[in-house]
């Protein structure tokens, strides 16, 4: 048999297998252990006394916990709502132009949050929403859907412009040319095959509202916790698995959301 | 045919760019289109023939000149507002649309009520044979069939002019000459005019009415494909279409139209002038012949003679490429009417023009 020169591969180096493992582990082990203590019949975290609901009932029993959900859910569906609107906009602006000068700084403006350390956004915002909160007296939760929002856009700019970049022009031109006007040719051929990427753009929004901490623990008034916000201040005090069956829940909900994200990209290319 | 101008074009020209970057798509264009006519224009790429093509869908904006289609004045209107519609190299189908909702979408956009529609796609579909794919998306169709809806949705609204750009250069050999006898059957069936574009000779030469030369921006020739084929009157357009001698060679005699030029050896033949062009006796001209257009003979009848260099046999015809007296090549197709033997190089062969055929070029 002749000798086969083999391509190389990272697989065949040394360790590969057991940092693959390693990372795997530090990866999911954590959030495995968490979710199976939710399950917990007794209070603790480190000694499994049997499998129970009952943490989940407390949990949605909690009327305090229903109240940061049902904020949450709300501040997240605002703010990806309004990210979407206006990324849909800006991915238009920056694609189906000529080019113009500056079109690269507008790019990078554009995606500031996700260049910017989040802490230094959230303080920015401190200072800012302060200022303006002393000013107009003002402190409902216009603050927290604005400052989302703004966090929010490029994570819907970005699949919206891949989704516009791959769409032919010469469609809109077809259309054009079959006596669509300007508006027609939007209605009826672009934002029907941008749609997949608004609504992939919306849910990685939406999710990305759900989970920020550091933004909303910065710019929130009193009375204005969201989820995660009061389960880190939930964590100041003893640690039941009701936090667990709250984190799983969470974790639940960000998977599906996640994936349906996942099966809009992928569809058509 | 009729005589009647469909597109009118006076002094078109169209520049990208500005300052030094400043590219210039096409000059001065002056060009008149007939109704009911199949007319191509044919050209490399970047000549400008699709630019040509796009000023007057309306997808460009000229920078200079007249643009007139059905008598009317369409320079400041956009593509919506025109009576042409374009079928698309890459056909650009609505991916998200049926094929039926495809070939209906213009007729929609015009606010044509729904029964009007209906009726009219199916006319389409039968037109171009696509009935029984009506309700596929584009993805489920070939590339012959897309070519088809293209055409279909293009023909639906029922245009003053058909744009065709290059549709038939995705298609392979076999598709493209079916559709090359379709698309001359619709011209005909629906009596639009056809505004075509192509870098294929053969293609221009067997579908069209009359055919536009393009290079550089510029209309270097216009006339019917034997006019275009058998009177080249500059260079590019002989050297473009077709194969072709070039010999350059003394003009000894000139009336009008025509002037008499010698041949290597010296034997006197007549030529034919491109209009307006009157050489001066003793210049020396530029001369093309076409390959046909040679035949070896016995010495008696012989304009000229050269010595074979080598052949090319391809079953109906063979090449003989021979050197002429003067050193220059010279290339004969001979038609294998006879089953003749192989000829050897460097063999004398006696060959004659035929009368008529050596055309002058304006250089």
């Amino acid at each position: 048999m002749s000798a086969v020169v083999k391509p190389f591969s990272v697989r065949r180096l040394p360790g590969f297998g057991a940092i693959a493992i390693l990372t795997f582990v530090l990866l999911y082990l954590p959030i495995v252990i968490l979710v199976f203590y939710s399950f917990n019949a007794g209070q603790s975290q480190s000694n499994f006394e049997g499998f129970s609901l009952r943490w989940y009932a407390a949990a949605f029993a909690n009327e305090q916990v229903q109240e940061v959900s049902v904020r949450s859910l709300w501040l997240a569906a605002a703010a990806a709502g309004i990210a979407t609107v206006l990324a849909t906009l800006a991915a238009l602006g920056t694609t189906r132009v000529a080019r113009f000068p500056g079109q690269t700084m507008i790019y990078a403006l554009i995606n500031q949050p996700l260049m910017v350390p989040e802490v230094v956004t959230g303080i920015a915002l401190l200072i800012f929403v302060a200022f303006l909160k002393v000013q107009t007296g003002y402190t409902g939760m216009g603050y927290l859907v604005a400052s989302h929002t703004a966090f929010c856009i490029p994570f819907a700019y970005l699949p919206i412009r891949a989704r516009l970049e791959t769409l032919d022009p010469t469609l809109e031109s077809a259309a054009a040319d079959l006596y669509a006007s300007p508006v027609q040719a939007f209605r009826f051929i672009t934002l029907p095959l941008l749609v997949p990427g608004i609504l992939a753009g919306f849910m990685l929004s939406f999710v990305i509202s759900l989970d920020t901490v550091v933004i909303t623990e910065f710019v929130k008034s009193a009375g204005q916790d969201t989820l995660p916000t009061y389960m880190l201040g939930q964590l100041r005090r003893v640690v039941t698995p009701e936090m667990n069956a709250i984190a799983t829940l969470f974790l639940a909900l960000s998977l599906v959301i996640v994936t349906a994200f996942f099966l809009l990209t992928r569809k058509r290319g | 045919m009729s005589d009647r101008p469909e597109i009118e074009i006076a002094g078109l020209g169209k520049t990208f760019g500005q300052g030094a970057n400043a590219f210039t798509a096409l000059q001065d264009i002056d060009l008149t289109i007939d109704t009911g006519e199949f007319f191509t224009l044919l050209g490399p790429s970047g000549c400008g023939k699709t630019t040509l093509l796009r000023l007057i869908a309306g997808f460009e904006a000229p920078t200079k000149g007249s643009l007139r289609i059905g008598g009317e004045e369409v320079a400041g209107k956009g593509p919506n507002e025109r009576p042409v519609n374009t079928v698309f190299q890459n056909y650009a189908l609505f991916p998200h649309m049926t094929v039926a909702q495809n070939i209906g979408f213009g007729l929609k956009m015009l606010g044509k009520p729904r029964a009007e529609v209906d009726k009219t796609t199916k006319e389409m579909l039968a037109l171009v044979r696509m009935e029984a794919m009506a309700d596929r998306k584009p993805s489920e169709i070939s590339g012959g069939q897309q070519q088809r809806v293209a055409l279909a949705r293009a023909l639906a609204p029922r245009p003053r002019v058909l744009l065709l750009d290059e549709p038939l250069s995705a298609l392979d050999l076999k598709l493209r000459k079916e559709m090359q006898g379709e698309l001359k059957r619709l011209q005909t069936e629906t009596g639009i005019t056809f505004v075509f574009v192509t870098h294929d000779q053969e293609e221009a030469l067997t579908m069209s009415d009359r055919i536009a030369v393009m290079s550089a921006g510029k209309i270097l020739q216009l006339g019917s494909p034997s006019e275009i084929y058998h009177r080249p009157s500059v260079r590019f357009v002989a050297d473009f279409i077709g194969e072709t001698n070039f010999l350059d060679l003394p003009v000894t005699a000139v009336e009008s139209g025509k002037a008499t030029v010698a041949l290597p050896g010296g034997t006197q033949a007549e030529a034919s002038l491109p209009d307006g062009l009157t050489p001066a006796v003793g210049d020396t001209v530029t001369t093309v012949i076409r390959p046909e257009q040679a035949q070896v003979v016995a010495p008696a009848e012989a304009d000229m003679t050269g010595t074979l260099e080598s052949h090319v046999f391809f079953g109906t015809d063979t090449y003989l490429h021979l050197r002429l007296p003067g050193g220059e090549p010279f290339t004969l197709r001979r038609q294998n009417t006879v089953l003749a033997d192989e000829p050897e190089p460097g063999t004398e062969m006696p060959i004659r023009l035929t009368p008529g055929a050596l055309r002058i070029l304006r250089e």
